[in-house]
């Protein structure tokens, strides 16, 4: 009792900085041993969650796997199959249950086609799990708004077009997304129309999503891309020149060749790549004479489209560009020269003495 | 007589394993099942399988890595299919250079699966 | 002197010390809060992207992952099968052989079918000269790989060739021994393909320790805790480095280092910065900081991205006196870096960069040990003239202790919430552990090897040199 009240005696005749090191240091100490129990506790939590997320996992599996099999030409759903969906119904209540059972459907549904996946869908409709997904699109968080829409696209739901395409402008970068992916993957080239109204720029990483899911399908009618092409959304753009490259779109030739004097400069760029992967020979005269005033980015762009659509009218303006400063336009005007007119590149040989000039010319007279 | 043809089954989707094991025991076949490269490489030398089922993209080992080691390793020419996911088709290509037998694009369908199966155990 | 103004000094001396340990302790605390809400936003964006079901397709951008190695002999051949082993498709392997003295180059000749090709290389950044040759493969199944032999030239020069050599639009930069995950490129790259209002020039990612863990033909099999102190010691301070410090930094565009283990580049930027300084020690950290200086001074936006999941797993020293090469090493790195940068420091015309992240790193990494050595000799002289408090002194060090052991729980917290990798049973007191008696293990070896490295730079200048000639990377150190 004596030592206690010395403590306390003393505690409080020690200057005030010292007071607030033992308050500081008896909050810390408080907070390691909370912190200490807590991670006992969550890592314990954890694990069992682990290991009934496995448990779940097995169960809801099996199920799935016996109500796909229950089904029989005769009715619609059968006995066995409607047992499983009222139990299915019943877990999908609890949310840590439904997720997971969600996840199975999904990951199944991703992998087979045919009359199963329809029965998945039939499933998903019908146990009330869809009822759940919808009420994910009124949350006020964004990803619960975006995991409902992947879940609609996953399981190919076309039903809920309208509650979905609201979000196509939404300030959310990753409800757009899903969106976009949502449309593209159950519409395909149809579900492109929202290129239309969208506003916010499309990012590189979309746009591969996009294609990708496009790439998918196997019907090759590509609605009229001219419109996307003088888009004042920059990345709409951009993404219409991917599309005019992989379907080949020769009928937009027009319009790309516009682009070349487009205020953005990779959009000139890639407009010069597509122009050039479709053979434009037109194009090549456009950018010729106005070679002077492009980037340096376009010119490079331009030499490589030139190994494309040479003609031997181009010799003279090749020869010039030989001594040009950057290496890969150099080497690209040498490389062009010695395919159109070999003895003109033997002439060539001591044209210059730069280094890199030398460099190339050796590697070129090897291979 | 063990007339009863072995499938060693590997892909790391353990619902859609389950659905085919059922679908392809259905027809008198006997399936392994494997969730990675590695336990089906196992399962191959231990049961030396008629047939094997193999997901191209899996954790550990992939399907090319499992398609090599029966075709160098153990120099065994058991038909193989291949499963892929789109914007695989280089590693499809890659698996038929390493001696793959035919490839199943997915999303799929069971009952082709079952088809193509069946003409390659003829 | 009389002993007013002595009193009046020591009152500054002491002040001085008070605020340091005030701003260091609060830049700590709010660190974390920063890092937490980072973390938790980061999850979320995350918890719904299927990263298998995406960019396998060849319309993903090019990268090219440049891996140096100096006398890698011993384990070349798995290291090269594991680069060669992601699923990320339009990307190949750069291994620079940097004038290794052993028999990497025939062992890889021979294990991988190569070739000597003819190669024409846009020396863009000048190089030491190749030595053998470019190679490839004539095996299909390696048509990703190009083997580059060149003469000795340490790692940034090694990184240099590499960069000069790929034909890529973005190149990782690693160590050859580092095992990345299958996924780890299609992770690294996204920032750089998902920022629109800005220009991605850099993504850093987390290097975790691979110590004890298993290890299979370039695959991670199981994660497990070491039995050294040294090596958990070091497990618990990545998790606070990584998850704590870079996540904030990275939430305040701030970061001034990616790690030299793993990192993603936009090359044309690299390139256009004149590429890895061979000059330094510490080259992974002055390239970020140029690429910055670089981007401010050109006035554009821009940002380097960081992704906190566990990508990168490699070896970390597992003795003391590799620990302390290494850690040396680092120090004079990081003087060299800010000495090489300090127009930057405390200049507005650099805003967050100038005003923020150099004079963070200059007072609370680069001065950090100074500063505590100082204050032990203080201490000590204290002691010795008998004028310690030492209740007064318990009670600072109590304070400072439980800090320490508090905020390393904190960051083990955030790694169970997160990706929780140390799962059995048992390592979570394993962890709390090692967060009570780091302090004693490990922080006096980090110490004293940062007092070795300032003491390598400013009077040892030819240890200095004598190094960059003759050292490989890291692990060149290890084996």
């Amino acid at each position: 009792m004596k030592s206690y009240q010395y403590i306390i005696d003393y505690f409080e005749n020690s200057p005030t900085i010292i007071q607030v090191v033992w308050t500081m240091s008896g909050v810390f100490l408080i907070g390691v041993v909370i912190l200490t129990i807590y991670l006992k506790y969550l890592r314990s939590r954890l694990r069992k969650d682990e290991k009934k997320v496995a448990e779940y996992k097995r169960e809801y599996e099996s199920d799935l796997i016996t109500y796909l099999y229950a089904g029989n030409d005769e009715e619609e759903i059968s006995a066995e199959q409607q047992i499983i969906i009222d139990k299915l119904r019943s877990c999908a209540s609890d949310e840590f249950k439904r997720s997971i059972i969600v996840s199975k459907l999904l990951r199944l549904r991703n992998d087979i086609s045919g009359e199963m996946a329809d029965a998945i869908q039939k499933l998903y409709f019908q146990s009330g799990l869809i009822a759940y997904a919808l009420k994910r699109l009124k949350s006020k968080k964004w990803y619960v708004v975006a995991k409902g829409i992947r879940e609609f696209t996953q399981l190919r739901v076309k039903e809920v077009n309208d509650e979905i395409v609201v979000f196509v402008n939404h300030p959310k970068r990753e409800i757009r997304k899903e969106v976009q992916l949502y449309l593209v993957t159950l519409f395909h080239f149809d579900g492109l129309k929202f290129l239309d109204i969208l506003q916010t720029q499309l990012s590189e990483w979309d746009q591969i999503q996009l294609l990708e899911v496009l790439q998918r399908f196997d019907e090759q009618e590509i609605p009229d891309i001219n419109p996307w092409l003088k888009s004042k959304n920059n990345s709409v753009v951009a993404f219409a020149l991917k599309l005019a490259k992989i379907y080949n779109q020769f009928e937009v030739k027009d319009a790309l060749i516009e682009l070349l004097s487009h205020q953005q400069k990779n959009i000139r760029v890639d407009a010069i790549h597509v122009l050039s992967h479709l053979h434009v020979v037109e194009a090549k005269d456009i950018l010729k004479n106005n070679f002077d005033n492009l980037s340096e980015d376009e010119q490079i762009e331009f030499f490589k489209m030139l190994e494309n659509v040479f003609e031997s009218s181009d010799e003279s303006f090749l020869l010039a560009h030989t001594t040009h400063q950057n290496f890969e336009i150099k080497l690209l005007a040498l490389k062009i020269i010695k395919i159109l007119a070999i003895e003109k590149f033997v002439n060539l040989k001591n044209f210059s003495t730069d280094d890199d000039y030398v460099k190339i010319y050796e590697f070129l007279e090897n291979n | 007589m063990s007339d009863v043809k072995k499938i060693v089954l590997a892909e790391d989707n353990t619902t859609l394993s389950l659905l085919l094991k059922f679908r392809l025991e259905k027809e008198g076949y006997k399936l392994l099942i494997a969730v990675d490269g590695k336990e089906a490489v196992e399962l191959i030398e231990q049961h030396d399988p008629e047939l094997i089922l193999t997901d191209i993209m899996m954790p550990y080992i992939s399907g090319l890595e499992v398609i090599s080691h029966v075709r160098n390793k153990l120099n065994k020419q058991t038909p193989i299919i291949v499963f892929s996911a789109a914007g695989q088709e280089e590693m499809v290509l890659k698996a038929f250079n390493l001696g793959a037998n035919d490839f199943m694009g997915k999303p799929f369908s069971p009952n082709e699966l079952v088809i193509r199966v069946k003409r390659l155990l003829r | 002197m009389n002993t007013t103004t002595v009193e009046i000094i020591l009152i500054i001396i002491h002040s001085l010390f008070f605020i340091y340990a005030f701003f260091a302790i609060a830049s700590y605390v709010i660190l974390a809060i920063i890092s937490a809400v980072e973390t938790k936003e980061y999850v979320k964006k995350n918890s719904f992207v299927n990263y298998k079901e995406i960019l396998s397709s060849t319309i993903s951008p090019s990268i090219s992952i440049i891996a140096p190695a100096y006398n890698e002999s011993l384990n070349i051949i798995e290291n090269v099968r594991s680069l060669l082993s992601s699923h990320y498709v339009n990307y190949d392997v750069i291994i620079v052989n940097d004038g290794s003295k052993d028999d990497s180059l025939e062992k890889l000749i021979v294990a991988y079918d190569l070739v000597k090709v003819n190669f024409l290389i846009n020396q863009q950044i000048p190089t030491k000269p190749i030595r053998a040759g470019v190679f490839k493969s004539t095996n299909p199944a390696f048509e990703k790989l190009t083997i580059v032999d060149k003469e000795n030239g340490g790692k940034a020069d090694a990184l240099n060739m590499g960069l000069n050599i790929s034909n890529n639009q973005y190149v990782a930069c690693i160590d050859v021994d580092c095992l990345l995950l299958e996924n780890a490129l299609q992770k690294m790259v996204k920032p750089f393909l998902e920022v629109t209002d800005q220009k991605v020039i850099a993504t850093g990612g987390v290097i975790r320790i691979a110590n004890s863990c298993i290890i299979k033909n370039g695959k991670l099999l199981d994660v497990n805790f070491p039995e050294k102190w040294i090596e958990k010691a070091q497990i618990l301070e990545y998790l606070r480095a990584f998850l704590l410090g870079r996540m904030a930094w990275s939430r305040l565009n701030g970061l001034l280092v990616i790690s030299g283990a793993f990192g993603l580049f936009d090359k044309k930027i690299a390139i256009e910065v004149g590429g890895y300084d061979t000059n330094t020690v510490g080259e992974d950290m002055e390239i970020i900081v140029r690429m910055r200086r670089h981007m401010e001074e050109i006035n554009e936006k821009y940002k380097v991205a960081y992704i906190p999941d566990p990508l990168c797993w490699t070896e970390a020293p597992d003795n003391y006196k590799i620990f302390i090469s290494q850690r040396n090493r680092w120090t004079r790195g990081t003087i060299e870096t800010l000495r090489k940068h300090r127009k930057i420091g405390f200049n507005p015309k650099y805003k967050s960069l100038g005003m923020l992240s150099y004079p963070y790193w200059l007072f609370f990494e680069r001065l950090a040990p100074v500063i505590e050595v100082i204050g032990i000799i203080y201490f000590a002289i204290l002691m010795a003239l008998n004028e310690v408090r030492w209740d007064y002194a318990i009670a600072f060090i109590i304070l400072a202790y439980l800090f320490t052991v508090l905020f390393s729980i904190v960051a083990i917290y955030s790694e169970e919430l997160t990706y929780h990798q140390y799962k059995k049973k048992g390592t979570g007191f394993k962890l709390l552990m090692i967060s009570l008696l780091e302090p004693f293990v490990l922080h006096p070896f980090i110490l004293y090897a940062a007092i070795r490295g300032n003491m390598d730079y400013y009077f040892n200048k030819k240890k200095k040199w004598g190094e960059m000639t003759r050292k490989g990377m890291a692990k060149a150190e290890n084996n």
